[in-house]
């Protein structure tokens, strides 16, 4: 196999504080719980909570898995996409909005917020945001490869330590 | 596609073990899962049906530690090996960086070996990629059972690309962090 480089997207920290800006006026509009950025595999960008939250890793996940199918569902009803995809639950109520084609743009609310107030706003927010994270791929990576040949080494050092013999789990820790 | 946040010093990558159903890619996961430090992983996520098979993927979160200030993040995947969700296998094979094929090493088994193998490299073709030139692992699993092919024989039939290969007894552990290693540094190498 030959050494071709693998597709990669770097996000600048300037980026990132426009996103949080972005979201950080969205849940002051609409008093959200929580609005995130995360890319079609689930990966966070940015988030902004009103209270301290774990988790956000595998609500990313889940959403992006959920949004993923939902498209492939469009696909077989010969529907463009589902630009918008709305969770209602008892309490909490969850709106992902497509942003541009890489992007998903998630915001979790309670009953208390309009869900008509938060389409209109999720849809400006997004039509910003794709023009920010549009921009991040057009631009030649902030990173530079011969850099990484450094960092390259020592990661490939620091998998053999974490990889390299069967690591100690908690069955096998020496009581 | 690998994803670099600079601002939070995060490189992402994502790797997806794929192969026919019951090979052992979930089981691969399970065993990482349960040997791994508690810091350097999350939940493992599966979303299965009641019986225990793969309905959409599992996933596995993985820190591979800093690395010059940039915390290495994999997400491991795997994708439901039954016929009936190709499409779904299509939708979790979407922004992988590396793959890990896991081939069920059962004499009976070659037929479906081969068509998942057929059909990854069509996948990764329609997204885009070049197959040939894609990091790419197998792992021939089940080796302990008496009706096993001999390596040589899987070689043949399922690795023509000459990629790294690893005899594995996914249950007992035996090559799964071999294989993981492997992908890991594929991947890291490519970045």
């Amino acid at each position: 196999m030959s050494e071709r480089k693998t597709e990669r997207l770097v996000i600048s920290p300037d980026a990132v504080a426009q996103v949080a800006a972005c979201l950080q006026r969205l849940m002051a509009d609409s008093n959200a719980s929580l609005s995130m950025v995360i890319d079609r595999a689930g990966r966070v960008i940015a988030a902004e909570s009103r209270e301290q939250r774990s988790g956000l890793a595998d609500l990313g996940v889940l959403i992006a898995a959920a949004y993923a199918s939902l498209q492939e569902i469009a696909r077989l009803l010969k529907e463009e996409s589902f630009q918008t995809v709305l969770h209602e639950g008892l309490r909490e109520r969850i709106v992902t909005e497509t942003v541009s084609t890489h992007w998903l743009l998630v915001v979790l609310f309670d009953e208390q917020v309009q869900v008509g107030l938060i389409r209109v706003l999720v849809k400006r927010t997004a039509s910003t945001l794709a023009a920010i994270l549009d921009l991040q791929k057009q631009r030649a990576p902030r990173v530079a490869r011969p850099r990484q040949k450094q960092s390259r080494r020592a990661a490939q050092d620091t998998i053999d330590l974490i990889f390299g013999k069967e690591p100690q789990g908690p069955d096998n820790h020496p009581s | 596609m690998a994803l670099i946040n600079v601002a939070a010093r995060e490189i992402h990558g994502k790797i997806v073990y794929y192969g026919p159903g019951l090979s052992g890619k979930t089981t691969n996961l399970q065993y990482i899962h349960a040997r791994i430090p508690a810091h350097s992983k999350g939940e493992l996520l599966s979303i299965a049906t009641e019986a225990e098979r793969t309905l959409f993927f599992d996933f596995l979160p993985l820190d591979v530690g800093k690395v010059h200030g940039f915390t290495i993040r994999f997400h491991l995947y795997t994708v439901p090996g039954q016929v009936l969700y190709e499409r779904t296998r299509v939708a979790v094979l979407n922004g992988a960086d590396g793959v890990v094929f896991v081939a069920d090493a059962k004499r009976d088994r070659l037929a479906e070996n081969l068509q998942s193998l057929r059909e990854l490299g069509q996948n990764l073709t329609a997204q885009g990629k070049k197959f040939l030139e894609f990091p790419l692992v197998l792992q021939y699993n089940k080796m302990d059972l008496p009706d096993a092919l001999p390596t040589p024989v899987l070689d043949r039939y399922l690795n023509p690309m000459r990629v790294p290969r690893f005899e594995a007894i996914a249950i007992q552990g035996v090559g799964v962090f071999e294989t993981l290693r492997a992908i890991t540094k594929l991947v890291v190498n490519r970045l």
